[in-house]
């Protein structure tokens, strides 16, 4: 088995990222900022009901426009339309106005279709279907063990209903790629996307290509979060615009609102949930019935209880009711934020019935037989004290008597993250020193461009900054599609095969120009060759010896450099307003494990992002539908709200990565530092307040509404 | 958009005949305009700009006599203006919680107060009512945003100009000129509840132009603001005060309310309870209190009473006391 070298120079640092400048200077050319020779500018017709049927379309008018070159139907007469967003027409022309304008000269009739769009409406007796056969699906349902005998023998128990509304990805740069073809036979596109490998086969097959024929590039990309694995209805679309006219480039980005109504979601989550305990605050059934919509697509998955597996009786129903809204996408540790959401709010809400500190509640339910606990039990203590719990926290109702409250609250959150076999890298060092590093990954943020070069630095005795690290072009080996948090993890390892393969070929090659030294005897440190234990020759002067030929080496997977399963928990700190609601985040903590942890400043940035991400689920972001006309009323950046520089508390970051850890190897990170933020801050304005609000996000609106109904209730 | 003709007068008289033709429109920083234009929700045939206009420029006079605004002056002038700072804090306070930086530096005065409301129904283009085949999207809809005042009539959009509450409050006057000459009203007479489908909330007609604003001078004022986010966000709801005293007395109130009615919400019913007593923060809490029993909230924004209650007190408490009970440190 493979092994990361046991005293690193390069691994384990916190290395800058090497397009950090260009992407700070704004010099980084994105898929959206590229503008080759001819292009035209593409624009989506879409459906502004949220269930009709296309009647007729008319596209005579809007093929007649000035520098309209190419119009294309997407949904002809009779097709049914699901969504407000959901695609239509297409249109390519000389600038964008004149697309904008062709776009509306489309005229069509609809026959518009009664439709559902909040869960009320899908579940309601006798509603109009979204598709044949029900909108309501029942989803896995899990038993164990007799959780009515065991909840009615509980010494407490506590009874509510949860409720996530469904949020968007709203990534920076919208969906989207520019696509043109060169003769009939070549074509090349510069796509946002996280899969630009696989990118590539859906545009071949739209294109009738083989997949060789075609070069997408993706060397930075403005956020995907789990929507952007495919080229999509409008990709494929711009690649047949472009077919149509005569092989012009097409810029086809969606605007915002399509980008909120169609692109994806992350659904909601809704369950009734009780939960006992016995006197000893082991939690000892737990009964949960919920339901979701993901729109037309799949609902929560929701994994309850969550983190807290080994409780003895439980039992989960759960539905997905579909709804005429754009479909769920994978986002961010898909499940897991709702899932976390719903079970901590009641592991919250038990420990305070039973007057517990929440955080001894939790180290009390800790699964005995999950590999997690250990690390949690490392994790929670440190986290404790960086957040100061012990001096800070009071009961819940206890904070004080003045309007505002400050509170205390944390979460548990779990994920996977492994690598996965079957992706390659390749390693070229060339006669002149320089090293190329080439895989058809993608950097989504995660640092994957940095990475890879920090791994090859490390091999080869260089810096980072030596190697040329070549990503984001679906010619090279195929590379991971950016999903799971598996990038690092899967691309780490064929990485350190290529470059050891191709440093040990160096070796080999070149070995006996130093002295007729043997291969073994040779070593790479410090930008030196060395042989026992002397530097011989400079990097560049060794790599001369290779005459003409460089060496290049394609490397796969290797076992023992990754590994899977990683445990956080984050704690929050909060200011919260009896009179206006208002909630402020004070500060966050965050103590994610994931192992080997490579470059200490991306890993870092990542956890950052993910709390700023969960900050955004707890306290603003919410999709809102209009029940009458079915149409998203928050399509935008206004009234879809998402935090500011001035929202942003200050976070602290601990990576819990003690010498044991690091034997865990490679472990990804892009997703389980996004887990818990929300459900932390929802614990902690519960601890402020003395009620339990039980609707995210933490708005005014959901605070107020909690103290009204506590107080008309007398429980407050 | 749709493409319109363009045009940058320097004068208020070039600007008036360019803005005499159909479907004309002002620009100052467009921050509204622009958006309403992109979304097709206006869609002008002829724009013009003001901003070059010199007399629509410029803060002058001072706390005794007064100031003017000029009606293109931008906002972050305002800001950075210590005789407002210090001569009209609700106006100041207000503005300086408006957007972002950016938006202050580009928005007007003028814009700011003739901007049209933000409601997600009119801007989705279901118009200013929100009607759909004679119902309420609004009434049957998300209204979380929306009116708690007068909820029995049609209108039920929040006016969105926070400029207007602190202004009104100050018991300012707007300059309006147009083709057949010059008025000056009370700026609580630019709105006005429209009645039906296609009349404007705002008074000033096409075709003429608001030039300056005049504030009096002012007594202790104060404005307070409650919204969702720190960064970049609407008020939720807002209140701006000004009382006149003599000696400890409250001989004159004025409270207006943003975020509760179709116009700026004038609150005689706090007004009554002040006038005539003496300060206290239990006063306040009593203007807070009459301030919202008239409010009949619609489905979903019950929460803007306490809300309501809470930022005419503390506009009040901010007023007189300066430092509020609920400002820590
Ligand atoms: C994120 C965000 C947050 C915001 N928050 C707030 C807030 O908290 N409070 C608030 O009040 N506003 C807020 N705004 C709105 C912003 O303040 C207004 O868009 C701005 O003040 C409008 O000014 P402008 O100069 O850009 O107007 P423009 O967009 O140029 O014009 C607005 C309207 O006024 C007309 N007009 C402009 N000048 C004149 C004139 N002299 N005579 C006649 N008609 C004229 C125009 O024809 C147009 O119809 C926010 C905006 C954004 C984007
Ligand atoms: S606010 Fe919007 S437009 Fe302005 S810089 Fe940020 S992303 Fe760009």
């Amino acid at each position: 088995m493979a092994e990361w070298p046991a005293s690193p120079s390069v691994i384990g640092k916190r290395i800058p990222r090497l397009d950090g400048l260009l992407k700070a200077s704004g010099k980084a050319k994105y898929p959206s900022d590229v503008h080759p020779k001819g292009l035209l500018f593409g624009a989506m017709l879409y459906s502004p009901h949220a269930h009709a049927k296309v009647k007729s379309i008319d596209t005579k008018t809007a093929e007649k426009l000035p520098g309209v070159k190419a119009v294309l139907v997407i949904a002809g007469p009779g097709t049914t339309l699901r969504y407000h967003g959901d695609d239509i027409a297409a249109v390519a022309a000389e600038t964008e106005e004149q697309a904008r304008d062709a776009i509306r000269a489309i005229k069509i009739e609809y026959d518009v279709l009664p439709h559902v769009v909040t869960e009320a409406q899908s579940m309601a007796e006798g509603a109009p279907e979204v598709f044949k056969g029900g909108n309501v699906k029942k989803g896995r349902g899990q038993t164990k063990g007799k959780p009515e005998d065991a909840m009615a023998s509980a010494a407490a128990t506590i009874e509510a209903t949860y409720t996530v509304p469904m949020i968007t990805h709203v990534c920076l740069e919208t969906h989207g790629l520019t696509v043109g073809l060169e003769g009939e036979k070549k074509a090349t596109a510069w796509a946002s996307t996280q899969n630009v490998y696989g990118i590539a086969g859906d545009l071949a097959q739209a294109l009738e290509l083989d997949r060789g024929d075609v070069t997408v590039y993706t060397e930075f990309m403005g956020g995907g979060f789990g929507s952007k694995f495919n080229a999509d209805v409008w990709g494929t679309t711009a690649a047949k615009l472009s077919k149509m006219a005569g092989g012009r480039p097409v810029k086809m980005f969606l605007d915002r609102e399509q980008e909120h109504c169609a692109a994806g979601n992350r659904p909601s989550a809704t369950a009734h949930i009780k939960m006992g305990a016995d006197r000893e605050g082991k939690i000892v059934s737990v009964i949960a019935e919920g339901h979701s919509t993901g729109g037309v697509g799949n609902g929560t998955n929701m994994i309850l209880p969550y983190v807290y597996r080994g409780v003895p009786h439980y039992s989960v129903g759960q539905a997905n009711a579909l709804t005429n809204r754009g479909g769920s996408r994978a986002m961010r540790a898909p499940n897991h934020p709702q899932s976390c959401i719903l079970t901590e709010a009641a592991v919250d809400d038990l420990a305070e019935k039973l007057g517990m500190d929440p955080l001894e509640f939790r180290l009390k339910n800790l699964d005995p037989g999950s590999p997690m606990t250990p690390i949690y039990q490392a994790e929670i203590p440190i986290g404790a004290e960086l957040i100061g719990w012990r001096e800070k926290r009071k009961p819940r109702g206890k904070t004080g008597t003045g309007p505002i409250r400050t509170g205390l609250g944390m979460a548990l959150h779990t994920w996977g993250g492994g690598g996965n076999p079957g992706k390659q890298v390749s390693c070229t060092i060339h006669p002149d020193g320089s090293v190329d590093i080439k895989t058809a990954t993608q950097d989504i943020g995660t640092g994957a461009r940095t990475i890879l070069a920090m791994i090859a630095a490390e091999i080869l005795g260089l810096q980072p900054t030596e190697i040329n690290s070549l990503i984001g072009n679906s010619s090279y080996p195929p590379g991971q599609p950016s999903g799971g948090s598996t990038t690092t993890p899967t691309m780490a390892p064929p990485c350190y095969d290529a470059v050891t393969k191709a440093r040990d070929a160096l070796f080999k090659k070149v070995a006996s120009a130093f002295n007729n030294a043997r291969p073994e005897d040779l070593s790479l440190k410090q930008g030196q060759l060395w042989a026992g234990g002397e530097p011989v020759a400079s990097w560049k002067e060794a790599c001369r010896k290779l005459g003409t030929s460089p060496i290049s080496v394609t490397g796969e997977f290797v076992d023992g450099l990754s590994s899977t399963g990683v445990g956080g928990c984050q704690f929050a700190e909060v200011s919260v307003d009896l009179e206006t609601g208002e909630v402020k985040v004070k500060k966050i903590v965050a103590i994610q494990d994931s192992g080997l942890i490579l470059d200490l400043l991306t890993w870092e940035s990542q956890v950052y992002g993910g709390v700023i991400m969960g900050l955004n689920y707890g306290l603003f972001e919410e999709v809102v539908m209009d029940p009458t006309s079915g149409r998203m009323l928050n399509p935008d950046m206004e009234w879809y709200k998402l935090a500011g520089a001035s929202d942003i508390p200050e976070i602290v970051v601990r990576a819990y990565s003690p010498p044991d850890e690091k034997g865990r190897q490679v472990i990804g990170v892009g997703e389980p530092p996004t887990i818990s933020t929300a459900a932390a801050i929802g614990n902690a304005v519960s601890n402020a307040i003395g009620v339990r609000v039980t609707e995210w996000p933490m708005s005014p609106r959901n605070v107020l509404n909690a103290l009204a109904t506590a107080s008309r209730e007398g429980r407050a | 958009m749709k493409a319109f003709e363009y045009a940058a007068p320097t004068t208020v008289d070039a600007a008036l005949k360019l803005l005499g033709g159909p479907n004309a429109a002002a620009l100052a920083g467009g921050t509204d305009l622009l958006g309403r234009a992109k979304d097709y929700v206006t869609s002008p045939d002829r724009v013009v700009y003001v901003k070059e206009i010199k007399e629509l420029g410029g803060i002058t006079g001072d706390a005794k006599s007064g100031m003017t605004l000029g009606a293109a002056t931008p906002l972050s002038e305002i800001v950075h203006h210590s005789g407002i700072r210090e001569a009209y804090p609700a106006l100041w306070q207000a503005t300086s919680e408006i957007g972002s930086i950016q938006i202050r530096n580009m928005s007007t005065v003028g814009g700011n107060l003739l901007q049209r409301p933000r409601c997600w129904y009119f801007r989705a283009g279901f118009g200013l009512l929100g009607m759909k085949d004679g119902q309420s999207l609004v009434r049957a809809g998300d209204n979380r945003y929306h009116a708690i005042f007068q909820t029995d009539g049609d209108a039920l959009f929040v006016s969105p100009s926070s400029l207007a509450v602190a202004l009104i409050a100050l018991d300012a006057s707007a300059k309006v000129r147009g083709p057949k000459g010059e008025r000056t009203v009370k700026v609580e007479e630019l709105y006005r509840v429209p009645r039906r489908e296609g009349e404007s909330e705002l008074t000033v007609e096409p075709g003429e132009l608001l030039t300056h604003v005049m504030i009096p001078a002012a007594g202790k004022n104060g404005a307070y603001e409650a919204r969702q986010k720190q960064a970049q966000d609407w008020p939720l709801v807002m209140s701006a005060v000004n009382l006149t005293m003599q000696g400890d007395t409250i001989s004159k109130a004025r409270v207006v309310i943003y975020g509760v009615a179709p116009i700026p919400w004038r609150s005689e019913a706090a007004e009554r309870v002040l006038v005539g007593k003496k300060f206290s923060p239990e006063v306040a809490a009593e203007a807070g209190t009459a301030a919202v029993e008239a409010a009949r909230p619609l489905s979903m924004n019950a929460y803007k009473v306490p809300m309501t209650r809470t930022v005419v007190k503390r506009a009040l408490i901010r007023a007189v006391q300066g430092k509020g009970y609920w400002e820590e440190g």
